[in-house]
């Protein structure tokens, strides 16, 4: 790690991650990667997008495409118990006012989903499962 | 949340769920990409717990004054703490000797082009820092307040600066690194009777609209000085922080870890 901006290290940790993934399960490349990323978590979605097009050239994702969920914030408050939609610097109690809240959702950065492209499966393989169209 | 039945799923958990296709193979996780920093800031986290050292992580915009601090803070508690430092700068070492000019060890690293400092990096610093003997080390962070804020490094506490120079709205600003402060120290507050459109009540308020019940403490180091209440939180912390590795020696259990992305041990005191 260590470049300008840290979503090009935490893009290089996700790379890592998924190309680790297809080489686990001998994938040939990967289609698509799908993770998660909360308004709190301090990651520009945008500019992860900008730093996976360039660090995925090379890679076995180097035609893969990254879709990015944008999480709500969700607070529960810790006085009056409501569980309520936050703005990332509003996450007092819209209700009671209380700021003894906590995140329940918002604060994510991670890796839900990895598409992979396999190669064909053995003969051995087909012979238990369906065939794979042409 | 789990976008199938709506629940809070928790953290750090890895299911992977291989779903065939014809030949496309979909696999689900639910994997942290700062996977690998945390695991490395828990490994320095067992380094300074192994030797009874209070971590505090030191973050600000730049100018905020984060090294004038360290440096009255050397000189009020030399005498009863052994201290060190651990400086992140973009370029040159001057902070580091600014810190080693009070006769405490400084280790400075150097991040280049990096804006923030990582687990492996203080990990690398520690090569170079003996911890046996020290009963505090701060590693103040690369002036920054968005991009340190994410990064675990295996520091007990996060203490964010906000220097009566800046705008008392920078915590809406910059949700993230006050909502993962422990203290808030208000920086030069020996400016406030000059710097009118600065009110440390809507400092307060802004922190307060985080959802942060945290303190927050004036400090000075120029005129009128004045750093009390910084001081005593200081010493607060080193000594829960020995009662809870005592604790937990006698329990035969190892602390739970703190960081930015993790519940601290307790609520810092109020």
């Amino acid at each position: 790690m260590g470049n300008y901006l840290h979503e090009l290290s935490i893009c290089s940790a996700l790379l890592d991650q998924v190309t680790a993934l297809a080489a686990l399960r001998g994938a040939d490349a990967v289609n698509r990667v799908t993770i998660e990323v909360g308004p709190l978590c301090g990651v520009d979605p945008a500019l992860l997008c900008a730093a996976f097009a360039v660090l995925r050239t090379g890679s076995c994702a180097a035609q893969a495409d990254l879709s990015i969920d944008t999480m709500d914030v969700r607070v529960r408050c810790n006085t009056c118990d409501a569980t309520s939609a936050a703005l990332p610097n509003r996450l007092a109690c819209p209700l009671c006012g209380s700021f003894r809240t906590r995140i329940l959702q918002g604060d994510e950065l991670r890796l839900r989903r990895v598409e992979l492209s396999m190669p064909p499966a053995p003969m051995a393989a087909l012979a238990c499962a369906p065939s794979p169209m042409p | 949340m789990c976008i199938d039945c709506g629940c809070a799923v928790p953290a750090r958990t890895s299911t992977a769920t291989p779903q065939r296709a014809g030949t496309i193979t979909a696999v689900n996780l639910l994997q942290d990409l700062l996977a690998r920093n945390d695991a490395m800031a828990a490994h320095n986290r067992d380094h300074f717990n192994e030797h009874g050292v209070l971590v505090v992580n030191v973050m600000s915009s730049p100018g905020a004054g984060k090294t004038a601090l360290l440096e009255a803070t050397i000189v009020a508690l030399r005498d009863r703490l052994r201290i060190a430092v651990i400086e992140g700068d973009l370029e040159t070492d001057n902070d580091a000797a600014r810190i080693r000019a009070h006769g405490v060890p400084a280790i400075q690293i150097t991040t280049g082009t990096a804006c923030h400092l990582d687990a492996a990096l203080v990990h690398q610093a520690l090569d170079e820092l003996p911890l046996a003997g020290l009963d505090l080390l701060f590693i103040e962070n690369v002036g920054n307040l968005v991009c340190p804020a994410g990064f675990d490094l295996g520091q007990h506490r996060n203490v964010t600066l906000l220097s009566t120079t800046e705008g008392d709205d920078k915590p809406a600003k910059y949700p993230v690194i006050f909502r993962a402060s422990d203290l808030v120290v208000l920086s030069k507050a020996d400016l406030l009777d000059v710097m009118d459109d600065f009110n440390p009540l809507r400092a307060l308020a802004a922190v307060r609209a985080l959802g942060c019940d945290i303190p927050l403490v004036h400090t000075a180091v120029r005129r009128a000085p004045s750093i009390g209440a910084w001081l005593a939180w200081l010493e607060s912390e080193v000594e829960a922080l020995r009662c809870r590795l005592d604790r937990g020696s006698r329990a035969g259990a190892r602390p739970p870890s703190a960081g930015t992305r993790a519940v601290p041990f307790t609520p810092a005191a109020g």
